[in-house]
């Protein structure tokens, strides 16, 4: 009747399952020839990295609401991880659980409070609550996590299985990028992916659909905040030590940059972000000492003259 | 808390009814002659009246239209009704219940829709995406509150149907895959106003609907508006007063924020006060 404009047959020579598979097998693909020639350390950290700007992605691209507080929800999840695997139990796998539970439950109560601001008041008062996580962190409960030098995190074996070494740990973080990849990408297809969508471009019209936007914002910004936090556990396991600068408000810089490079509000944007933004600078720092000023550069071009991002500009193209 | 308005009780209403949001689920028990009413509605900008001591009555299944020179309050109360903000002094009853505390959401709940005096779509969502969460809405709402929001959009073939539905109701069901900015003006119009039928609602408050429209455009939504006016209270704000003259079956005018006349179109048009009012004309 509508023929090719009936939505749901876009793609009806491929259906979406199919279509998720193929994506997901190229993904694995690529990151698993990264490795050989970069590292299976050096992707795994790439790949945590595309984790936490996918779940920025989903404040900032699909939300349409900057913020310069994710980092607090990483840095939770980071030292809950270590603090639990080391007061608790080793066990990798419950330490993560944790992580994510605690960077949940401090969305919800921090949510509740940012939740109904916007613009630059949303981006300020997370700033605030990342300053205020960091300095607790840094120097008030300094006695139990290390302060400014930070402390170990151990991590023990699962049974007899030691998840946290190469490659099986590089083959788990795989699997938390495809399986956030995934569920990422089922989010914004649908209904409350449309809706927070909604939000991004008119809230006010939202509201006159019968629709309590500041609880769909908020149950967002506590998904994107887990998936932080989720990101910030598998940093404590990765690198084994953690410190006070994955908790820095600083750091939201990066996350921002990923973001922008790749493209926002597209979930192959976020990952293609944030490969880039690490691959530039791991590089970078071997060869220019001061590779921030390059990454500037490439940031202003990418704000004047590629705004959507390069997915924007691969998508324009093809 | 809703408050019940004290008359409502009253056999002026007819026999008992229920606030049940779906009109066409109501069957005999709604004989109601009013659906909306406001007592000394004002809302006060700083020192500016923008609506004052309104008292108003919009009758139940009737197209009502309401004109007034610019700048004479309509939109605001429109703003009044729809819950955009709230007012200053008075109270708004809807099927003789207080609504005026409640949120805008709450009032959609219960079968107020309106549309925007600027065109109010979501640009980047595409056309079909656009009427996914007001369809969802009236399922949300007839099925008791059920939600599940993590199924696949185009893979929901019955939520698609109902989509699909609104769009070729208003004729935009070959452009379901267009982005919604991309739309001309007067489509993304209708398209707005195939959001605000989706809803289903009782009562239906259109802000200048044929604003930057063509006569072509206006022809196709008056046609779509006759269609529809059966299942539908309507109240239209209008500039273009011939065009929804013979449409409407009860005029409001407004003047500085107060009801200056009410009645027939026709009779309404010719009161000296209307004309001196809107047309300057005097005598």
């Amino acid at each position: 009747m509508m023929g090719k404009n009936r939505p749901g047959l876009f793609f009806s020579s491929v259906s979406s399952g199919k279509r998720s598979l193929v994506e997901i097998i190229i993904i694995a693909v690529l990151c698993i020839l990264l490795s050989f020639y970069m590292g299976k350390h050096r992707v795994a950290d790439f790949m945590i990295f595309c984790i936490t700007v996918l779940s920025y992605d989903l404040i900032y691209g699909f939300m349409g609401h900057l913020t310069i507080g994710h980092m607090l929800y990483f840095g939770t999840g980071t030292y809950t991880a270590a603090l639990f695997m080391k007061w608790v139990t080793p066990n990798p796998i419950l330490g993560i659980v944790a992580g994510i539970v605690a960077g949940a439950l401090l969305a919800l109560i921090v949510g509740k409070l940012v939740i109904r601001t916007k613009g630059a008041t949303f981006a300020l008062v997370n700033m605030a609550f990342n300053y205020v996580g960091f300095f607790l962190v840094a120097y008030a409960w300094g006695n139990v996590t290390g302060g400014e030098d930070g402390m170990p995190s151990f991590t023990g074996p699962l049974g007899s299985f030691y998840l946290h070494r190469h490659p099986y740990w590089f083959f788990f973080v795989l699997f938390c990028l495809l399986l956030s990849f995934y569920l990422l990408k089922h989010f914004s297809a649908s209904p409350f992916g449309i809706m927070v969508r909604s939000i991004r471009y008119s809230e006010r019209r939202v509201r006159f659909l019968g629709y309590n936007s500041h609880y769909y914002k908020l149950v967002t910004f506590i998904i994107a905040s887990s998936f932080a936090a989720f990101a910030g556990t598998l940093t404590a396991i990765n690198y084994g030590y953690i410190a006070p600068d994955y908790i820095s408000p600083l750091r939201n810089a990066e996350i921002i940059f990923a973001n922008l490079i790749g493209g926002i509000g597209n979930i192959y944007g976020a990952l293609i972000g944030g490969m880039v933004y690490m691959i530039i600078r791991d590089f970078l720092s071997i060869y220019v000492e001061r590779w921030e000023l390059v990454l500037g550069v490439v940031l202003v071009v990418t704000a004047l003259r590629f705004r959507t991002g390069i997915t924007g500009y691969i998508q324009k193209y093809l | 808390m809703i408050k019940e308005r004290p008359e409502a009780r009253g056999s002026a209403f007819g026999e008992r009814h229920f606030l049940n949001p779906f009109h066409n689920t109501i069957g005999k028990v709604d004989f109601m002659a009013e659906i909306i009413a406001t007592e000394g509605l004002t809302k006060r900008f700083g020192p500016l009246t923008a609506v004052n001591k309104m008292d108003l009555k919009i009758e139940k299944g009737r197209v009502s239209g309401i004109i007034g020179p610019n700048g004479s309050g309509k939109t605001t109360l429109f703003n009044l009704l729809s819950g955009y903000f709230p007012p200053s002094e008075g109270r708004i009853f809807y099927e003789g219940h207080d609504i005026t505390r409640l949120s805008p959401q709450e009032r959609v709940k219960r079968g107020i829709s309106r549309s925007f005096q600027l065109v109010s779509i979501f640009p980047r969502l595409k056309v079909y995406e656009n009427l996914v969460l007001s369809v969802l809405r009236f399922k949300e709402n007839n099925k008791g509150g059920a939600r599940f929001y993590f199924c696949k959009v185009a893979d929901n073939k019955e939520l698609l149907d109902d989509c699909m539905q609104y769009l070729e109701m208003v004729g935009l069901q070959n452009k379901a895959n267009t982005l919604g900015g991309e739309l001309s003006y007067g489509d993304q119009r209708l398209l707005e106003i195939a959001i605000s039928l989706s809803l289903k609602p009782k009562i239906l408050l259109l802000d200048e609907p044929f604003s930057g429209l063509g006569d072509l455009e206006i022809s196709f939504m008056m046609e779509l508006l006759h269609k529809v006016k059966k299942d539908f209270t309507i109240v239209i704000i209008e500039h273009k007063i011939s065009k929804i003259e013979d449409f409407c079956e009860q005029l409001f005018v407004m003047s500085q924020g107060s009801l200056i006349c009410q009645g027939e179109p026709c009779k309404v048009l010719t009161n000296v006060e209307v004309r001196r009012c809107y047309w300057g004309e005097v005598g």
